[in-house]
C-alpha cells in the first residue's frame, strides 16, 4: 500500500481500531486480575472513536500532525480514564514530531514511536520497569531507532519492534505495579502481564501490519 | 507454636516426606533441614519420637533436641497455618522449577523484618552447608552482613573466608570489608580481605591494581573459594544500590536502558542474567560473574517483592545453586516465570455442583438496553429524578449543575468521577453541597474538557474547589480540565480524597484511595463553600475533613460491568475481599468470610489505630452498601460499629446507612468515621438539600 503519510496513518488507526476492538475481551480478563477490569473496553471506545473522527474528510487530516491531533481529541474524549491522557500526549507529541512529513519510512515512524513514549513519560511521570505501557513503548521506540539507523525497513523493522515489544509485555509479569490501580496491590500484581502493555502489544502488531511495506530511510 | 496441631484439613496434595528426596540426605530440601523435617513428622504425620529416629536415621534425644531448638528459634512455625506449610511446597517447586540443589523458604508473615528472617535461615543453612576447611567468599550487603550477625560456628577449624568485592569508603555498617569480618569473626576463620577499591578511576588503574602482588594474592584467595554467599540488589528506586551511593558516580540511567533488572556482587545483570555492559565494567574489582558461577556452592538470600526481577535474573543465569527466601517472594517468582504455582491448601470450592448445563450462567442479569448506552440513559432518568436539584449543562450530556447553588462570590465546588457508584456523584450536587458534577464511563475518569466546562459553569469569582478520589486517571484528567480552566484566569484548588486506609500503608497516606468516605468530605467542603468561605478555606476544610476520614471495606461477591454482564473478579464460595476498592479493584488481603461481627471488629481496630480518639469525642459514621448488600445487613453492621464506638466512649453525632457510594452490583459494605471536632461538627450540621443527602 502506498499514499500520502497521512493518509497511511488514517488507515493504520483503522487497523488498529479492529485490532483493539477484538482483543477487547482478553484485555479486560487481564485487567481483572490486577485493575478493576474495564481496560478492553476503555481502549475498544477510544480507538473507535479515532476511527469515527479520521473517518470524516477534513481538511486538518491532510497531515501526519493533523491525524495525530485528531485522534488525540477523539481517543481523549471518548475514553478519559488514565489511558486517555497518556494516549492523547502520545499522539500529539508523535503529531508535533512528525508535522507535516510527506513519505513514512522507518526513520520517522522510528521518530513518531520515540516522540509518543516520551509523551506517555511525561504525562505519567513514569518509567521503564513501573509494570506499565511503558515497558512495552520504551524498548519498542528504541529498537526502531536502532533498526532504522541500521538501514532496516519492512518486515525486518517490524520484526525488531514487535519482539521488543513482546519481551516488554512478558517482562512486566516479574515486576511490582508501581502506578494506576495495581500498584496497591503490591506482590498480588506479580504474574500478571499488565493489561496496558498487553494492549500496546496489539497496537504495534497492528501498525506493523499496516505499514508492512515500510521502506528504510536511505 | 501451640503444641500438636488442631485437626487440620488434611490436604492429598501435600507432599510427603517419606519420598525418595528424604532418603537422600540433602540437608535443606523440605524435610531437609532437620528441624522442619522433625517437626513435620511429629506434628502433621503424628509420627513418635522413636519412628521418627528411624525415619531420619539419628537418635530419639537428636529428634528431641530438633523439636525443642526448632521451638525455641522459632524459624519454623509448626501450628500448621496452611499458608506457613506452603512455604516448604514453594521451595520444593522453585527447587525443581530451576534445578537449584537445595531451596529454603520461610513462611511470610508480618511482624517481624523480613531481613531478620532471611538472616536467620541463612545461618541455618550455613550451618549445615559449611565444612572444615572451605573457603567461603562473602559479597557485601545489608542482608549478608544480617547472616554473619546471626551465626556461630566456633566448631569448624581451618576456614577462610575472602570479601569477593573490592572496599568502598562508604559508611554504611555492610560494607564488603565489614561483611567479611564479621563471617570471618563468626567462623573463627582466617579473613582475606582486597586491598583495592570496588570501583577505581579508570581502566588503566583496574588493570595495574589487578597485577599488583598483594591484590593478585588476594584474587587467588578468591579463586579457591569452594562456596560463595551473596545477596541481589533490585534497580527500584528505593533499592540498597541507589541508598547506598556506592555506584553513586555513575548514570544508573545508562544500564536501566541496556535492560538491566539487578545488582550481583557489582555487576549489572539483565533479565536473562546476562552481564550487562556499561562503563563500570572495567573499573570494577570485584569477582567476576563467570568465576562466581564456576564456585561450587553459591547461595543467594533474598526476599522482597520489588527484588522479584532480579532474582529471576539470578536463577535464570544459573548464579545461584542454593536460594534462601521468602514465601510471598517465592511465589512471585514462580508467578512470574510461569512456574508450579501451589494450590490454595483450603479444599477447592465445590464448582457449580448444580451441574446441569441449563443451569450454568455465563451472565449476570441487568436491566439494560444496549449496554453501550447504559451511562447516558442512567443520566438521562437521574436528571428527570432529581429535576428539582440538577440541570444539564448546554452543550454537554454529562455535566450536571446545581439548580440553587452557585453563586457570585461563593466558591464553586466541583466533583466527579467514573459512572458505577450510584448515587455518587451526581446525588451529591445541591444547595449547600457540589455546584457541579462530571460523569465519566463506568469506573473511567471523564475527560478534562467536560470537567472544565463544569468548573467555568459553576465559577462565581471566587475560585472553584475541584474534589475527588485519588486514582490515576482522575488526577491527569482533572489536573488537564485545572490547566484550561485555570487559563481563563478561574482559580483552581483540588482535594484528592484517601481516606481508605486499606489502600495503602500509614506512611503513604497520599497514596491511598478515595472511596465511601468521599461523601462526608464532600459534605464539609459543600458546606465550606455554602457560608461563602474564601477558597483557601474551603481547601483547608475539605483537606481536614479527609485526614479525618477512615475507610475500609469487604467485598462478599463481585460486581459485574453492563458491558460485559460478567463478574470482574473472582472471589471463592467462602471467601471475602477485605480492604476492596470501589471498582472492584482487589484488595489487601482474602480471608473466609467471617461473622458480621467479626468482620467490624477488623474494620473498626484498623480504624481505631488511625484516628486514635479521646473519649468523649464526637464522630460522623456512614456504612455503605457496595450495592447489592440490602438494609438488614447494614443495620446489622451499624449495631456493631456503634457497640465498638460506644465502648471507646465516643458519641455518634451523625449517622448514614444505605447505598451512598455504589460499586455496581458489588455484594458488599464499608464503614467511614468521620474524626469530628467543633469546626468540621459546625460544618456537617450545616443545612444542605441533594437528590442523595440532605441535612436540615
Amino acid at each position: 500500500m502506498s499514499g500520502s503519510a497521512a493518509r497511511r496513518l488514517i488507515a493504520t488507526f483503522a487497523r488498529i481500531s479492529d485490532a483493539i476492538d477484538a482483543a477487547a475481551e482478553h484485555l479486560s480478563e487481564l485487567d481483572g486480575a490486577i485493575g478493576d477490569a474495564d481496560h478492553g473496553i476503555s481502549m475498544a471506545l477510544g480507538f473507535e472513536a479515532v476511527a469515527v473522527a479520521l473517518g470524516q474528510p477534513r481538511a486538518e487530516l491532510a497531515t501526519p500532525a493533523g491525524v495525530l491531533n485528531a485522534a488525540a481529541g477523539a481517543f481523549l474524549n471518548a475514553v478519559g480514564a488514565s489511558t486517555g491522557p497518556l494516549y492523547a500526549t502520545g499522539f500529539r507529541r508523535a503529531g508535533e514530531r512528525l508535522g507535516a512529513v510527506e513519505v513514512l519510512d522507518a526513520a520517522t515512524v522510528a521518530a513518531m514511536l520515540q516522540a509518543f513514549a516520551a509523551g506517555v513519560r511525561e504525562r505519567g511521570k513514569g518509567q521503564r520497569g513501573d509494570k506499565t505501557m511503558l515497558d512495552v513503548w520504551i524498548p519498542a521506540a528504541e529498537a526502531a531507532a536502532q533498526a532504522a539507523a541500521a538501514g532496516r525497513g519492512g518486515a525486518d523493522f517490524w520484526t525488531a519492534v514487535t519482539v521488543a515489544a513482546e519481551q516488554g509485555a512478558a517482562a512486566t509479569a516479574s515486576m511490582v505495579a508501581t502506578r494506576g490501580r495495581a500498584a496497591r496491590l503490591g506482590e498480588r500484581s506479580l504474574g500478571h502481564v499488565d493489561p496496558g502493555a498487553a494492549s500496546a502489544v496489539i497496537i504495534i502488531a497492528a501498525m506493523a501490519d499496516a505499514l508492512d511495506d515500510l521502506p528504510n530511510a536511505a | 507454636m501451640s503444641g500438636r496441631a488442631s485437626p487440620s484439613p488434611r490436604s492429598t496434595g501435600v507432599r510427603r516426606v517419606a519420598g525418595d528426596d528424604a532418603q537422600s540426605g540433602s540437608p535443606l530440601r523440605f524435610g531437609g533441614d532437620p528441624h522442619v523435617w522433625a517437626c513435620w513428622l511429629y506434628y502433621q504425620d503424628g509420627l513418635t519420637q522413636g519412628e521418627i529416629a528411624e525415619a531420619m536415621g539419628i537418635s530419639r534425644a537428636t529428634v528431641n533436641a530438633y523439636l525443642s531448638e526448632a521451638r525455641e528459634k522459632g524459624i519454623v512455625n509448626i501450628s500448621l497455618d496452611p499458608s506457613r506449610l506452603a512455604s516448604l511446597t514453594i521451595a520444593e517447586d522453585l527447587r525443581r522449577h530451576f534445578g537449584l540443589d537445595e531451596c529454603l523458604v520461610v513462611p511470610s508473615e508480618e511482624t517481624r523484618p523480613l531481613i531478620d528472617r532471611l538472616a536467620m535461615a541463612g545461618a541455618l543453612a550455613l550451618r549445615t552447608i559449611l565444612k572444615s576447611g572451605d573457603t567461603l567468599g562473602v559479597v557485601w550487603g545489608r542482608t549478608v552482613m544480617a547472616i554473619a550477625e546471626r551465626l556461630d560456628l566456633p566448631s569448624l577449624h581451618d576456614m577462610t573466608v575472602v570479601q569477593a568485592t573490592g572496599a568502598t569508603p562508604a559508611t554504611f555498617p555492610y560494607t564488603p570489608t565489614l561483611c567479611a569480618l564479621a563471617f570471618a569473626r563468626a567462623l573463627s576463620a582466617r579473613c582475606v580481605n582486597i586491598s583495592a577499591p570496588a570501583i577505581v578511576g579508570s581502566p588503566d588503574l583496574a588493570r595495574i591494581l589487578m597485577e599488583e602482588r598483594l591484590v593478585a594474592g588476594e584474587f587467588a584467595a578468591l579463586e579457591a573459594a569452594n562456596r560463595i554467599v551473596f545477596g541481589i540488589s533490585s534497580l527500584r528506586p528505593n533499592s540498597t544500590i541507589h541508598a547506598s551511593g556506592f555506584f553513586e558516580e555513575v548514570s544508573l540511567q545508562h544500564y536501566l536502558a541496556q535492560g538491566a533488572v539487578g545488582v550481583l556482587a557489582g555487576r549489572f545483570i539483565d533479565r536473562q542474567g546476562a552481564l550487562v555492559e556499561g562503563p563500570l565494567d572495567a573499573r570494577t574489582i570485584g569477582i567476576p560473574l563467570d568465576k562466581l558461577a564456576a564456585i561450587r556452592t553459591r547461595i543467594a538470600v533474598a526476599g522482597g517483592f520489588d527484588k522479584v526481577p532480579a532474582l529471576l535474573a539470578l536463577l535464570r543465569g544459573g548464579y545461584a545453586n542454593v536460594l534462601i527466601t521468602d514465601a510471598a517472594t517465592g511465589r512471585g517468582i514462580l508467578n512470574a516465570d510461569g512456574g508450579v504455582v501451589p494450590r490454595p491448601r483450603t479444599a477447592a470450592p465445590a464448582r457449580a455442583a448444580s451441574g446441569s448445563p441449563a443451569s450454568v450462567r455465563t451472565h449476570v442479569k441487568k436491566f439494560l438496553n444496549r449496554p453501550a448506552d447504559a451511562v447516558d440513559e442512567m443520566l438521562e432518568g437521574a436528571l428527570q429524578a432529581h429535576g428539582r436539584h440538577l440541570v444539564a449543562l448546554a452543550g454537554q450530556r454529562r455535566v450536571f449543575v446545581a439548580r440553587h447553588g452557585p453563586r457570585p462570590g461563593k466558591v464553586g465546588l466541583v466533583v466527579g468521577g467514573g459512572a458505577g457508584h450510584e448515587p455518587c456523584f451526581l446525588g451529591y450536587v445541591g444547595r449547600g453541597l457540589a455546584d457541579a458534577v462530571v460523569v465519566g464511563n463506568v469506573f473511567s475518569s471523564p475527560p478534562p474538557d467536560p470537567i472544565a466546562d463544569g468548573a467555568r459553569a459553576v465559577s462565581g469569582g471566587a475560585g472553584v474547589l475541584f474534589v475527588y478520589g485519588n486514582y490515576a486517571g482522575d488526577v491527569m484528567n482533572f489536573e488537564m480540565a485545572a490547566e484550561l480552566v485555570e487559563a481563563d484566569g478561574i482559580k483552581v484548588r483540588t482535594v484528592l480524597t484517601t481516606d481508605d486506609i486499606a489502600s495503602s500503608a500509614r506512611e503513604d497516606r497520599d497514596g491511598r484511595r478515595g472511596v465511601a468516605g468521599n461523601v462526608l468530605v464532600f459534605k464539609i467542603a459543600g458546606a465550606a463553600c455554602d457560608l461563602g468561605l474564601s477558597l483557601e478555606t474551603c481547601e483547608a476544610m475539605a483537606r481536614k475533613a479527609n485526614r479525618r476520614t477512615f475507610t475500609m471495606g469487604v467485598a462478599l461477591e463481585p460486581c459485574s460491568l453492563p458491558q460485559s454482564r460478567r463478574p470482574n473478579f473472582e472471589l471463592g464460595a467462602e471467601e471475602m475481599e477485605v480492604g476492596i476498592g470501589i471498582h472492584g479493584e482487589p484488595g489487601v488481603a482474602r480471608a473466609p468470610v467471617a461473622p458480621a461481627d467479626a468482620i467490624v471488629d477488623r474494620i473498626m481496630d484498623a480504624i481505631f489505630a488511625e484516628m486514635n480518639p479521646a473519649p468523649g469525642d464526637r464522630v460522623a459514621v456512614l456504612v455503605n452498601s457496595f450495592g447489592a448488600t440490602p438494609m438488614m445487613e447494614l443495620y446489622i453492621l451499624y449495631r456493631r460499629v456503634a457497640q465498638r464506638l460506644a465502648a471507646r466512649g465516643l458519641v455518634i453525632a451523625a449517622n448514614w446507612i444505605g447505598p451512598y457510594c455504589t460499586s455496581l452490583d458489588m455484594a458488599g459494605a464499608s464503614i467511614s468515621i468521620l474524626h469530628l471536632d467543633e469546626e468540621l461538627w459546625t460544618l456537617l450540621k450545616h443545612p444542605c438539600d441533594a437528590a442523595a443527602l440532605s441535612v436540615v
